[in-house]
């Protein structure tokens, strides 16, 4: 026994600790997204057991002349960015809030966390318990308040908004969490130094607490831009991507499409597309951002 | 003079907007709870806010839930409980493993150092689920492994390896290595350490990572809603097929998305600063 341990040492114990891992991810991730990226150039039948036929690139033609495709793009990214532009003033304000230590703000700050650690599925009914036309609380109070009550799940130009206001209500606290550390992370010695200049809040805030406070904002705009790019769940229960397909994302569309009418290629090109989008406006934000991100480290 | 009246409006409006937010984040939750005590009328005639007020409570729907429709309900409350805790305690030990391995040793793969194989682990995590979900229905098809609770296990684990690698890295690497280096001089193997000295010493953070890799393994929709229809369903299939086998029966939804929601808000609220310590590595 003490022999098999004790050959774990050095050099090849370091190899064995990670192994595990690379394997699992090879074999669950890595593979499926070669198997994926494979698809694309091919159609599945199930006559007479599993086959994948060899199509060149009709799937992709196919996807470039595609209405649906570039409906679900556009609705994808109008959700996300502004989706994400207002969870990041939002959260920016309240983590300055919750930075200000006034009673009762470790309090508010775990509760402000909750929604993200929600099911998204109960989120989407939460959101369409709240939306609903006749029987929901919110087009009941906004009348009260002298406003027109919206048809929120039902009217193609609105649904958007339904969508985008839930992921705000989940999201923000991401924003809030990873800004507040970013706050908290800042010498608070510095910040006493600019008062004795005789800085004013604003420009305490302008001049010193915002550059310091770049690298976290980009860091949780990106993993927000790449998680809402992604977004399904919550537009399946809201909308079920209508009315028609006005709140279609790529997701759902790849889905509906890869397994609701079962063309599972077609669906692997919608997917390895939203993949190749992920990663375009990752590489955009990071060099578009670059800039910035000098300037905080500065 | 002037100065304490800035002071105390300034606390004033803090405290009237963080009430402000934090009715915004109630409301829905406290929405959905209520809506479960309340009888079909009372949604139907709503809305109605407050019990013993505009409605009168009733157990109806829970009791209903529990015994009449428990064939339906009980499955995927056992599915979801097993293949969380299962793929976070493998996800949990893989990614403690990894970590451990990238804060200790000196890899050198070519141009990519340590690093570079972390980045790597948790780029995964990235990766839209759609672009795998396809692919692995097929492969789980040709393995047997569809509508199985090992195979939503499987992919579990992958799916939370990443973050669990990340978050252990960040606790291994506040642990003074000096303990070890006494274990390593009496001559215990690494293997011995790590599971004697390492795991033991970081016991509050491990289990902080496998809660937090219990709720994403909870919470998680497309996998399952691709990869399972009957046998390995998980709770949020069974409530998300609410609406879609019987029109929306909001007392229903609004108790199983209750009891869905239950342990991940007990886990969240009562150890949240433990996660966010392990998510977001100090560098003060």
């Amino acid at each position: 026994m003490k022999n098999i341990w004790g050959s774990f040492t050095g050099k090849k114990a370091g190899r064995t600790f990670i192994l595990p891992a690379v394997i699992i991810l090879l074999a669950l991730t890595i593979f499926p997204f070669l198997f994926c990226i494979f698809l694309t150039f091919g159609k599945v039948s199930f006559l007479g057991g599993l086959q994948i036929h060899f199509t060149g690139l009709k799937n992709w033609m196919r996807l470039f002349g595609d209405e649906r495709f570039y409906n679900a793009l556009r609705i994808t990214i109008l959700i996300t960015v502004i989706a994400v532009a207002i969870e990041y003033v939002l959260g920016l304000g309240l983590a300055l809030l919750l930075n200000r230590g006034v009673k009762g703000s470790t309090f508010f700050r775990v509760l402000f966390l909750l929604p993200m650690m929600l099911t998204p599925i109960v989120v989407g009914y939460m959101g369409r318990m709240m939306f609903n036309p006749t029987r929901g609380p919110v087009n009941h109070v906004l009348p009260l308040l002298g406003l027109p009550a919206v048809a929120w799940l039902t009217e193609p130009k609105i649904v958007l908004y339904s969508v985008i206001l839930t992921d705000i209500w989940q999201w923000t606290p991401f924003m809030i969490l990873i800004l507040f550390a970013g706050l908290q992370s800042i010498p608070p010695a510095l910040l006493e130094a600019a008062r004795v200049d005789g800085a004013s809040r604003w420009e305490l805030f302008r001049e010193v607490v915002f550059p310091l406070l770049a690298p976290a904002s980009i860091a949780a705009i990106l993993l927000r831009i790449v998680e809402v790019l992604k977004i399904m769940d919550k537009i399946y229960i809201l909308t079920g991507g209508g009315p028609g397909i006005s709140s279609e994302s790529m997701t759902l569309f790849g889905y509906s499409l890869g397994l609701r009418a079962f063309d599972l290629a077609y669906g692997a090109t919608i997917a390895f597309s939203l993949f190749i989008t992920v990663l375009v406006i990752s590489i955009i934000f990071i060099l578009m951002t670059r800039r910035f991100q000098e300037i905080g480290l500065e | 003079m002037k100065v304490m009246s800035n002071e105390r409006f300034l606390k004033l409006s803090t405290y009237i907007l963080l009430i402000a937010w934090a009715v915004f984040v109630l409301f829905p939750i406290y929405w959905m709870l209520t809506t479960s005590f309340k009888s079909k009328l009372d949604v139907f005639l709503g809305p109605k806010y407050v019990p013993w007020v505009d409605f009168k409570p009733i157990m109806q729907w829970w009791i209903r839930m529990f015994t009449v429709e428990r064939r339906e309900v009980i499955p995927p409350l056992v599915s979801s409980a097993v293949v969380a805790s299962i793929s976070s305690l493998f996800a949990v030990l893989l990614g403690t493993m990894a970590a451990y391995g990238l804060t200790r040793f000196k890899f050198k793969l070519g141009p990519f150092g340590n690093r570079d194989i972390l980045v790597w682990i948790v780029s995964q995590r990235m990766m839209p689920p759609i672009v795998i979900a396809l692919a692995l229905f097929l492969m789980f098809k040709v393995v047997n492994l569809l509508d199985t609770r090992l195979g939503m296990i499987l992919i579990y684990t992958a799916f939370n390896l990443p973050i669990a690698a990340w978050m252990m890295r960040n606790f291994l690497s506040q642990i003074p290595i000096s303990i070890e280096e006494a274990a390593l001089v009496d001559g215990a193997s690494r293997f011995q350490i790590f599971f004697r000295v390492v795991l033991p010493l970081t016991l509050p953070s491990l289990a902080a990572t496998f809660l937090l890799c219990f709720i994403f393994a909870w919470n998680e929709f497309l996998f399952a809603l691709i990869l399972t229809y009957d046998q390995a369903r998980t709770m949020p299939i069974l409530i998300a097929a609410q609406h879609f086998q019987r029109g929306p029966q909001w007392w229903d939804i609004s108790v199983l998305s209750t009891v869905a929601i239950a342990p991940v808000v007990i886990i969240a609220l009562s150890l949240q600063r433990y996660f966010v310590k392990g998510l977001i590595p100090i560098s003060k």
